[in-house]
């Protein structure tokens, strides 16, 4: 009996820097008050402060209930040698309700291909700077800030935990809606994901609007006009081209109309590869049934045989023991 | 604080050098207690080796398996050579545990029939080149390339059951297990 307490004492010591360390692999894409940067990492009392510069941009003035999008810009990126470096947009930096959507905004999309406010990125070692961008839907009249914030471990795989902030908040001005502003529809939600080696037909509804030009880019190169088709009832449809490998491609519509024209941010359409996926439950019960079928199995063989042993061996084997 | 990919690097070679030296034990006492030349002396000798770094070996496998899921990216087991070496361990750690239940019923006299030390031998060593072909998945895992590559084995298929036909598997082996475990007392 002391003997296995000893044991399974040992084991839980062996383990405990495995289930007690952070998170060096990420807690995944979601929606997290900034509250989190510090518990994923333990108390947020432990946290240090992170070299890098984070800011937020984006329009000053942005019309009631229609897209925009804000840009958080980090510029000497600090992280560990995994690379990767949780990337928050918040409403405020009191720990609580603090996610956008808190303050009455609604993500549509991220430049990682989600609609959360917590994004995780990969940086690679030679990367200084990055941009990670939302497409979000303004709230009502009023005005409004919001602040970005990363946390990281470190590059020594010590796993200290790491934090930093926007200096300063991104005010902006949210008005009303000039009556015949051409606009694209309250209701629209671009597609934000597809898969590699897949044309996407993109579908837009308009209000206001009697002429439509599209431009798309892959991120970082020159930006193409797409062809547009006019369909009935103020809607347009225009096709993006096929990646061959995961990438990024960013759109935006110029809308012409009896109102000043107008631009839409760009929204961002990310290509993945087909994500392999299991059910791992089976896989876990599968592992489990193997467990045991290979167990009682080779027990079942051997024992099989032991009727064929001869009684001066059978004593021999009371003799030994065998192995404890 | 030891990271969990520091960790799973120890556990894993403990576990994987206790399974090497247990496979080369149990092939050494299969070739004593086959009569081979100058070996029949060190029976005893290769019987405790073979055994003990078998349990040894599994007591570090599951501290391999929990480091290795902590320090994998991602969230949980999402590629199939991942799903692999979780099977091909298990598949392991079944074996051995049956070896060492067999040679624990058994005792050493487990050496001394012609068919339970053949399989006592075979058991000992399918257990040992389970692992070590885990630890090849793991290399091809984290580095793209193993010892075992020029094998050109389909790493990427995963032998998936459905989960009524797990259930069942698992159903007849523990019956299997009540059985032998009466027969024996009785």
């Amino acid at each position: 009996m002391k003997r296995w307490l000893v044991m399974g004492l040992a084991f839980m010591l062996l383990a405990v820097p495995s289930l007690g360390s952070a998170n060096p692999n990420g807690v995944g894409d979601g929606t997290f008050d900034t509250q989190c940067g510090g518990a994923c990492h333990g108390d947020a009392d432990m946290n240090q402060t992170s070299s890098t510069t984070v800011t937020v941009q984006g329009d000053d003035v942005v019309y009631e209930g229609l897209l925009t999008s804000i840009t958080v810009n980090l510029e000497g990126i600090e992280t560990t040698t995994s690379g990767l470096l949780g990337v928050f947009l918040l409403s405020d930096l009191s720990g609580t309700r603090d996610t956008p959507g808190d303050a009455g905004w609604n993500i549509i999309s991220n430049s990682e291909g989600g609609n959360e406010n917590y994004v995780e990125i990969k940086v690679s070692p030679s990367q200084d700077s990055r941009n990670v961008t939302w497409t979000m839907r303004a709230p009502a009249v009023g005005t409004y800030q919001l602040y970005a914030a990363i946390h990281h471990g470190t590059e020594d795989g010590s796993e200290a935990p790491f934090f930093g902030q926007s200096e300063a908040p991104l005010i902006i001005e949210i008005v009303e809606v000039p009556e015949n502003l051409p606009r694209l529809t309250s209701d629209f939600d671009p597609i934000t994901q597809r898969e590699v080696g897949e044309v996407t037909t993109m579908m837009i509804e308009t209000t206001f609007v009697s002429a439509v030009s599209v431009e798309w880019r892959v991120a970082g190169s020159d930006v193409q006009t797409a062809d547009i088709t006019a369909l009935e009832n103020n809607r347009w449809s225009f096709e993006v081209p096929a990646s061959i490998q995961p990438s990024l491609i960013e759109w935006r519509v110029h809308l012409e109309g009896e109102g000043p024209p107008q631009t839409t941010p760009w929204f961002q359409l990310r290509s993945e590869e087909v994500a392999w996926t299991i059910d791992e439950n089976v896989a876990y019960l599968q592992s489990l049934a193997l467990i045991l079928v290979m167990m009682a199995g080779f027990v079942a063989l051997q024992y099989r045989n032991d009727s064929s042993i001869s009684p001066s061996n059978k004593e021999l084997a009371d003799l030994e023991g065998g192995v404890e | 604080m030891v990271s969990s990919g520091t960790l799973h690097v120890v556990a894993t070679e403990m576990t994987v050098g206790s399974f090497a030296m247990a496979g080369t034990a149990f092939l050494l006492a299969g070739l004593a207690s086959h009569g081979v030349t100058r070996l029949e002396a060190y029976l005893k000798h290769f019987d405790h080796i073979a055994h003990f770094a078998l349990a040894f070996g599994l007591l570090a496998m599951p501290l391999a398996i929990f480091s290795g899921i902590q320090s994998s990216p991602g969230d949980g087991i999402d590629h199939p050579l991942l799903i692999n070496k979780l099977f091909l361990s298990s598949a392991s750690l079944g074996l051995a545990l049956g070896v060492l239940l067999a040679r624990r019923s058994r005792g050493v006299a487990i050496w001394e029939h012609t068919m339970s030390k053949r399989w006592q031998m075979l058991g000992g060593m399918v257990a040992s080149g389970l692992i070590l072909l885990t630890a090849s998945i793991g290399g091809t895992f984290s580095r793209g390339e193993s010892l075992l590559d020029f094998f050109h084995l389909p790493y990427d298929m995963v032998p998936l059951m459905p989960m009524w036909l797990s259930l069942l598997v698992i159903i007849g082996a523990v019956l299997n297990l009540v059985a032998v475990r009466r027969s024996s007392n009785a």
